[in-house]
């Protein structure tokens, strides 16, 4: 969920430019700034990718590109993390697809 | 033919940005290379461009006046951009070779001076049901609420060590997150009276810690000293935890567990030095537990054990961001008079100056490394069937039985699991297994090595080879 509210912890923010991005087929609002970790996870999208061995889902843990557990696909490139990648106009994002490979 | 720079700092954090500015300033040749795409590293944070904000406290203002003066210095600049390897032909004189891979940088350069200042990673330690969605560290909790404004879930606890879970648990208060409780894992009474003085020193972070802890007395939200999340249940995303209080080494006591139901757990068990880059050019490494863990050997300029090549900041150890911006001006100091751009004199001079506010912020660092570092016991907290390696899956029952089968080092653990062989090269596992090694076999932690880092430094893809090659 976005935050709405402002304090002295938080001072209020002016968020960028409005775009759409798809992700598994679903249109999802971000903001220009956004990564496209903190857009699915304001979405209510938690699973980005599912564990080989184990099938078990993984989401954005260290949230500055070290631990490369948010792997997503994005238009058609696997494996870019989506803790530090920047959300671009219609970009098409894929979570999971590893394993929809096999 | 690639471009020659006298010096290359690599990572824009508060020790890179001042390195290059002293370095700049003394009218040395330099480079400076980041992989996000704005400098400030974690601590000076910057928000995303795009976005614009009403006001910045103290430590963020200071960290946009730094970005802003190095940007009207002729230091060649190139954010967005992944030092994926670095290298040294000995047979020719040239220096290091830099690959690079970044939209707007040259595919290699070379330096004859390198400093280093990776900054730090939280270090991760395994408890059942750290995988899932939901378990989140404190790090990348305060990027999300603080600089993209997302909240990570309705309802948290904040679990570890250290004054990471105060920053944390009072920004998710102040974004409208329910934060049942923070967990921190040390009793920091009566050991902590001892450093009352040495907080005293530091108005600025005390400042800031009345504002966390004010935030957190409003949001009527128990801080609760001795505990720790010992397991984040749920299926396919965090539905509660497990809480249990901790014996003087850090394992948990039978009998004083408590669930709770959340949907976010998050969790810091302190700072690990990156000496990922180090480690691949083959500085020397000592085990200091205080200091976060393993850490390159420096003397007093802080050159590593490879001429020529400088550590700043917390990858030298776990000090803090003003010590970092200290060890930023050293490292620069010291380049600019191996350069030749800088008088013997005027470099002791300028480390003179330095030595008394280097001390108060060392003592300030001691402090962290004292009252902060993760038990023992906490390795503890996994079970036979936790993962520990999260990237190739490898469960902690088989870590220890290739070390039983007399896989006694990381890289031996490695070789016959494949723990440390994924995605994240070993930065989520190898201190762990490090652990494991020491515990099981009676070694002690300082006469282990620490894994082997070989280029690239990140995933890249092949195509960035393929040209480098043509």
């Amino acid at each position: 969920m976005r935050i709405q509210q402002s304090s002295s912890l938080l001072p209020a923010v002016q968020r960028g430019h409005l775009v759409k991005i798809t992700v598994d087929g679903r249109i999802v609002e971000a903001y220009e700034g956004e990564t496209i970790a903190a857009a699915m996870l304001a979405a209510g999208i938690y699973v980005f990718r599912r564990s080989r061995k184990h099938n078990e889902p993984r989401s954005m843990s260290c949230g500055m590109g070290s631990c490369m557990e948010c792997l997503v696909t994005v238009n058609g490139k696997d494996s870019l993390r989506a803790c530090t990648t920047l959300v671009i106009d219609g970009m098409l994002i894929e979570t999971c697809k590893e394993v929809k490979h096999e | 033919m690639s471009e020659t720079y006298e010096l290359a700092v690599i990572g824009a954090g508060p020790a890179g940005l001042e390195a290059a500015l002293v370095a700049s300033q003394a009218g040395v040749k330099t480079v400076v290379i980041d992989c996000y795409p704005q400098s400030g590293g974690q601590y000076f944070k910057a928000m995303p461009s795009g976005f614009s904000v009403s006001e910045r406290n103290s430590a963020e203002a200071e960290g946009d006046a730094l970005a802003k003066r190095l940007e009207e210095t002729s230091v060649t600049r190139f954010w967005d951009t992944l030092v994926w390897g670095v290298f040294n032909d000995e047979e020719k004189d040239e220096g290091w070779l830099l690959a690079l891979n970044g939209a707007e940088a040259p595919k290699e350069i070379r330096a004859r001076t390198l400093i280093l200042a990776n900054g730090a990673y939280e270090t991760p330690v395994a408890f059942p049901g750290w995988t899932l969605p939901g378990v989140i560290s404190c790090g990348a909790t305060l990027i999300l609420v603080k600089t993209q404004r997302v909240a990570p879930g309705k309802r948290a606890i904040v679990t570890g060590t250290g004054p990471l879970l105060f920053s944390a648990a009072a920004h998710l208060i102040a974004a409208g997150v329910e934060v049942v409780a923070v967990c921190e894992n040390t009793r920091l009474f009566p050991k902590g009276i001892m450093y009352i003085p040495t907080m005293l020193g530091q108005w600025g972070r005390l400042v800031e810690g009345i504002k966390y802890l004010s935030t957190m007395i409003k949001g009527k939200t128990p801080y609760k000293t001795g505990w720790s999340v010992i397991e984040a249940q749920g299926k396919e995303h965090v539905e509660g935890a497990i809480i249990a209080k901790l014996d003087n080494n850090g394992v948990p006591i039978p009998g004083t567990e408590k669930t709770v139901l959340v949907d976010t757990v998050v969790c810091s068990f302190g700072l690990t030095p990156n000496t990922d880059m180090a480690r691949m050019i083959g500085c020397k490494l000592e085990y200091k537990a205080k200091k976060g863990g393993w850490i390159p050997v420096r003397d007093e300029t802080l050159q590593t054990s490879l001429d020529g090549v400088y550590v700043a900041g917390d990858c030298g150890g776990i000090s803090g961001a003003e010590n970092s911006r200290l060890e930023g001006q050293i490292a620069g100091t010291a380049v600019s008079n191996k350069t030749g751009h800088m008088s013997s004199q005027k470099a002791e001079e300028i480390y003179n100056s330095l030595k008394s506010p280097l001390s108060q912020q060392r003592r300030f660092g001691r402090l962290l490394g004292d009252l902060f570092t993760t038990k023992p016991g906490l390795s503890s907290l996994s079970r036979d069937d936790t993962i520990i390696c999260r990237c190739e899956e490898i469960t902690k029952k088989e870590i220890l039985a290739a070390i039983d089968a007399g896989c006694e080092s990381v890289v031996w653990v490695k070789r016959q699991t494949r723990s440390g062989m994924g995605m994240c090269q070993g930065r989520s596992c190898h201190r762990q297994v490090a652990h494991l090694v020491a515990q099981r076999t009676g070694q002690k932690l300082d006469t282990l090595l620490p894994d082997t880092q070989r280029p690239p430094e990140r995933p890249i893809s092949l195509e960035v080879l393929v040209e480098v090659d043509e």
